[in-house]
């Protein structure tokens, strides 16, 4: 059997490389959009070939690397990661093609960084060793960190030096609780490993409640600065806000957050000293960054920095979710990391339209721009009522799930994040009332419609995140399977 | 193969439509108008075929479950209530549609109308097919969003952009509160199968919901010190979403505004596609209401409020569309009162609450499509400047006096002889008497009274003003074209006569919607569970008067309107000053919108609210930066190491990492 994993991660780094070499635009579109494709075919190829029905690591790779310290090559994907890695192959293409005639310099660089970009996210999502899982983690923040420092707006570099300090600091917490369960088994057992899937079914034999607490809270830290939940989002705003729109799509399709959230956290979770107390905790956090996000998003007044709360809003689904634990709230929380991916990047790429078509994106500037650009206009309606979590889209499955579920267990904290829907609705009518309808404001100059590749790549999204709303199941199976057999280890527990 | 099985196609075919007319409608002359109306008319045809089908077995109902995910499910069901429900939406609907093709001549995208009104149709459609409450509350969301976009269709115009958006915002508060029933209900239903659903058990089907009735009836929620049952919780969570669709208090501020549409939407709105959808959610739920009569307390008294509450602004609103606009609101509330008095009467309040949704569907959307028949020949709908209508438009102003009898439910008691809201209205207020002869309150029957005669009051008021008399203004105008008045003449002999003719059948009919072979419900029963008995069937005698009473002040109203308006005996303006406290109350509508809008959503939420909390934000962004800084002076020292290329930083991560193993290991080493 082909190493189809080693595939799609190797594949997209070393075209990065070979993009690097290349003098024209024109040669490094075609070769990201050729890396790009490649993956995706693999991806999908993988996918038609992968058993929902079993919650077991699939695709398995596995290769000694450093015996001495327990670090091996392996790779392998569950139905956590599967959709995202898919997510990420979808969109990705999309993204070249939604970037084909813009005009930037060194694109030969800008092409590079989104694919190792893509190599390094799908790095983390297989890896099923905490060494790879770790340097694939730092790798997804060195090329974000030029794009935005680079491509970026005008506060560039204050923006991409937050987000890296911040990140950064994140996640060298999180590595403190790596080596917590690393040392911890290795004393329990006499040797060394740093394989995932074997240190998570070691963590419940650590003697020490505390020890066991802390390797939680510092790895929690890691992933929730990541999502990023409130307190800890102050990161994202400057970051999604100041990026390229090709960088903000890109840090929308970063779900590691999340996925270390499901993946590493839930299976942990009931063998702590207090699962009680760390089920408040995710709680809190979830909730509070949903209400806490919207309200935000509210009182914003540019367009871009509007979508990024929103995005803080939508990422408390998440934790919220997770926390539920309940299969439904569960695999509801991933399937809002899948289609938040989907309308996010939408919504992104109608802000850095309206950004280029205007100038500006200062709501009160725009107004009656459905007049001019009828084709966004329909378009940047249907994300903005996905993002608002209208049905028949598939932001509403995701919501519904996690609120349906986490009632169960939380009823007081879904209480909080309902009353945030209302407030969810308002401030993205009002600003598509402010930017889309009413008056053409003249001072816009002449504005015109989005062009035939943009028209693609936002329209398949688009179809997409109908498609899925539709009909969740391609994607939902999978995590249904995944978040069963993780609530049963709870139950089994008697979390 | 048998009608039944087509029933799938009554929204897929207007949905169907959408897609088509989306795409194509430019293309075709009117906007391909043709395709929706082709659509409508096939879902009209099976949906009455259905309907006699059922009609002739009672017992018989037509249900198709399909998986969807997780334990959820998409099915169709038409039991009688539905089947009413289906061809009176399509039948109104199509008569729109057909309306429409001369009403929106010269307006530029016609497609994009033609396509959106499909689409509304095809969401209500859904809506009352739904055979789960997930699925009906999704439908419930398409049938709001469309309303935005057809509210808003003229988005060029900022207050009709706004319009959309106060539509949309204010009935999602109520659809919050829906969809809080919809989670704690299946948390109950989750803990009742202790969190393992069998294979093939879709929890949120009706059946299952309603199987499980007196468990849910036992769970008790703690809500500020009082005791409350979850299923009166659920019941009165899913009568604030209906409260908030059908335009009830005080959720009721959307609709008066939602008429920045074309006038063809706002008949769509008021009495096929939307704000029925409210009363037929507390109908299809029924059996949950007769388990908690604290919630059909709460329906009957919010609807009687409603009912005069929104009669009362009618009589001084001067815009034609604002009278109707108020006038739907109050009808909508004698709707709800008539579900609310099922605590009396058990399942024939659906019977009777349901003919009257659907006489008035007739009706109001006849006084819309005759005002937007006014509008389009004369250009304004303030009825200061109308006047003498009736002599430019003789069909129009015909229609329109066949629409304004049925409102004001004119007709002879103890006969068949009347209008069709003589029927359902006359029904509502009887049972309201009989509500408080068996109750003791007396309240909802005589707020429904004095609401008859304010109704009678501000429709003949809007009639004199704008169709008798001198013109006002020199505005010109003439007959509409006969695809207009071909659908006002087929809605107003509907308006007179169908009520007569079906007031019989319908209610038995409709009122077996609970026993059949998908549920079969025993009402007392359920009574039983909510603690109470419903009254004895039986015949039921009132006095004469009160037989009498609901006509009485109709005719007094027409009266009082003919005096004022039509002779002009008394000059209302020496009658009434403008100045008058009154006056200026009705007139700001009780000032809710100053409440609501302007100092709830503006002042608090928005500058409040909001910006505190971007206040605090700041704050948390303050912490880091000062974290950094502290951070950044502690390394001032160690600057010379730094390159200040950020390209080291790399090699930085990987240098901290390794020293980082080595430090760890020695600590675990000591340990």
């Amino acid at each position: 059997m082909m190493p189809i994993l080693s595939m799609i991660v190797l594949i997209p780094l070393i075209i990065a490389a070979l993009i690097l070499l290349t003098k024209t635009k024109e040669q490094a579109r075609f070769l990201a959009l050729t890396g790009t494709v490649i993956v995706l075919l693999l991806t999908v190829y993988m996918y038609f070939n992968f058993d929902s029905t079993i919650a077991d690591n699939q695709f398995v790779e596995f290769i000694q690397w450093i015996p001495s310290l327990g670090i091996s090559y392996h790779l392998g994907v569950d139905g956590i990661s599967m959709p995202l890695i898919l997510l990420n192959a979808i969109v990705l293409p999309l993204l070249i093609i939604f970037t084909w005639n813009d005009e930037r310099k060194s694109p030969n660089k800008f092409y590079a960084l989104i694919l190792a970009t893509e190599g390094a996210v799908i790095g983390v999502f297989t890896a099923l060793d905490f060494f790879l899982f770790y340097v694939f983690w730092e790798l997804t923040l060195i090329p974000l960190f030029f794009l935005v420092s680079i491509w970026g707006g005008p506060n560039k570099h204050h923006a991409s030096i937050k987000f890296f300090i911040y990140t950064h600091v994140a996640s060298l917490v999180m590595l403190l609780g790596i080596f917590g369960i690393y040392f911890a088994a290795w004393n329990l057992t006499g040797t060394p490993s740093m394989d995932i899937p074997y240190l998570l079914a070691q963590f419940q034999f650590i003697e020490s409640g505390i020890a066991k607490d802390m390797i939680f809270l510092a790895l929690l830290f890691g992933f929730i600065v990541k999502i990023p939940s409130f307190p800890f989002h102050s990161w994202l705003p400057d970051a999604y806000t100041e990026a390229p729109t090709a960088g903000s799509v890109l840090f929308v399709m970063l779900k590691i957050g999340g996925y270390g959230l499901f993946k590493i956290m839930l299976p942990i979770l009931p063998f702590t000293a207090s699962p009680n107390l760390m089920i408040s905790i995710m709680a809190v956090l979830g909730s509070v960054s949903i209400i806490y996000g919207a309200f935000l998003a509210l009182s914003q007044k540019d367009l871009k920095r509007m979508v990024a709360y929103s995005s803080v809003s939508h990422m408390g689904y998440v934790t919220l979710g997770a926390a539920g634990l309940v299969s439904l709230s569960v695999s509801g929380a991933m399937f809002q990391q899948f289609s938040h991916g989907l309308i996010m990047s939408v919504m992104f790429m109608s802000c850095g339209i309206i950004n280029n078509a205007t100038g500006t994106r200062i709501i009160n500037d725009l107004g009656g721009l459905a007049q001019k650009m009828p084709k966004l206009a329909v378009i940047m309606v249907l994300a903005f009522m996905a993002s608002l979590g209208l049905p028949g889209l598939s932001g509403f499955i995701a919501e519904v799930s996690v609120l349906a579920g986490a009632f169960v267990n939380l009823p007081a904290y879904v209480i909080i994040a309902l009353m945030a829907i209302v407030i969810t609705a308002a401030y993205h009518l009002w600003a598509l009332q402010r930017a889309m309808f009413g008056v053409f404001n003249e001072k816009l100059g002449t504005v015109l419609d989005i062009n035939g590749y943009q028209t693609f790549s936002m329209g398949v999204i688009a179809i997409l995140i109908l498609y899925f709303g539709l009909n969740p199941s391609p994607v939902l199976e999978m995590m249904l399977t995944s978040s069963e057999q993780i609530v049963s280890l709870m139950a089994a527990m008697g979390v | 193969m048998a009608v039944e099985d087509l029933a799938f196609l009554i929204p897929l075919l207007p949905a169907l439509a959408f897609v088509l007319t989306f795409f194509l409608g430019k293309k075709l002359p009117t906007g391909g108008a043709i395709i929706p109306i082709a659509a409508i008319s096939l879902s009209f045809l099976i949906s009455i075929s259905i309907t006699l089908k059922l009609l002739a077995n009672p017992e018989m109902v037509i249900h198709q479950s399909y998986n969807w995910f997780a334990m959820f499910n998409i099915g169709i069901l038409v039991d009688p209530l539905a089947a009413v429900m289906l061809s009176m939406v399509t039948f109104v609907s199509l008569l729109i549609h057909i309306y429409s093709v001369g009403y929106m001549s010269h307006d530029k995208a016609p497609s994009r109308y033609f396509a959106e009104t499909a689409l509304f149709t095809a969401s209500m459609l859904g809506l009352i097919l739904s055979d789960n409450i997930l699925q009906l509350f999704i439908c419930w969301e398409l049938v709001g969003v469309c309303s935005y976009l057809l509210i808003g269709f003229w988005y060029e115009k900022p207050s009709a952009a706004s319009a959309a958006k106060k539509a949309f915002l204010t009935t999602r508060i109520g659809d919050v509160m829906f969809l809080a029933g919809i989670v704690i209900l299946f948390s109950d239903l989750f803990k009742i199968f202790n969190g393992t659903i069998p294979e093939g058990v879709y929890i949120l089907r009706f059946d299952e919901i309603f199987t499980h009735i007196p468990e849910i009836a036992a769970m008790n929620a703690n809500i500020l010190g009082m005791e409350v049952s979850h299923i009166t919780l659920i019941t009165l969570l899913f009568f604030g979403g209906a409260v908030g669709k059908s335009g009830q208090f005080p959720l009721h501020v959307w609709l008066p505004d939602a008429m920045e549409g074309p006038t063809t939407v706002s008949a769509l709105i008021h009495a096929a596609t939307m704000v029925t959808a409210g009363v037929y959610l507390v109908a299809r739920t029924f059996p949950m209401f007769i388990a908690a009569p604290d919630s059909l307390m709460i329906v009957t008294y919010v609807g009687a409020f409603t009912a005069i509450f929104a009669a009362t602004m009618g009589i001084v609103m001067n815009d034609l569309k604002r009278v109707l606009a108020y006038s739907t609101i109050s009808q909508l509330g004698y709707m709800m009162l008539g579900l609310g008095i099922g605590a009396v009467i058990g399942a024939e309040a659906i019977g009777i609450s349901l003919f009257h949704l659907v006489n008035h569907a007739f009706f109001k959307a006849l006084l819309f499509l005759c005002a937007g028949s006014v509008i389009h020949a004369v250009g304004t709908h303030d009825m200061r400047q109308l006047g003498g209508v009736a002599k430019v438009m003789p069909l129009t102003a015909a229609t329109m006096l066949a629409a304004s009898l049925a409102l004001a439910g004119i007709g002879i008691p103890g006969t068949s002889i009347g209008t069709s809201g003589f029927f359902s209205k006359d029904a509502i207020i009887e049972n309201a008497y009989l509500f408080g002869e068996t109750t003791g309150t007396w309240i909802p029957y005589v707020l429904a009274i004095v609401a008859a005669l304010l109704t009678s009051l501000y429709i003949f008021r809007l009639l004199f003003m704008t169709f008798y008399g001198k013109p006002r203004t020199n505005y010109g105008g003439h007959e509409s074209p006969a695809s207009m008045t071909v659908p006002l003449t087929i809605l107003a002999v509907f308006a007179l006569f169908f009520g007569g003719l079906t007031s019989k059948v319908f209610n038995e009919f409709v009122s077996g919607t609970f026993v059949n072979n998908f549920v079969n419900m025993d009402i007392n029963e359920l009574a039983t569970i909510g603690g109470y008995h419903l009254a004895s069937h039986g015949h039921h005698h009132e006095p004469t008067l009160i037989l009498w009473m609901p006509m009485i002040v109709a005719l007094a109203g027409l009266l009082i309107a003919f005096l004022i308006y039509g002779l002009k005996v008394v000059n209302m303006d020496s009658l009434v000053s403008r100045n008058n406290a009154i006056y200026k109350l009705l007139y700001n509508r009780y000032y809710q919108n100053a409440v609501f809008t302007n100092f709830f959503s503006v002042k608090v939420i928005y500058e409040g609210l909001a910006f505190a909390g971007s206040f605090i934000d700041r704050g948390f962004d303050w912490l880091v930066k000062w974290t950094g800084e502290i951070m950044l002076e502690a390394g001032e020292s160690l600057r010379q190491f730094q390159t200040g290329a950020v390209q080291n930083y790399a090699t930085a991560v990987i240098i901290g990492v390794s020293l980082l193993v080595i430090l760890v290991k020695v600590v675990m080493e000591v340990l």
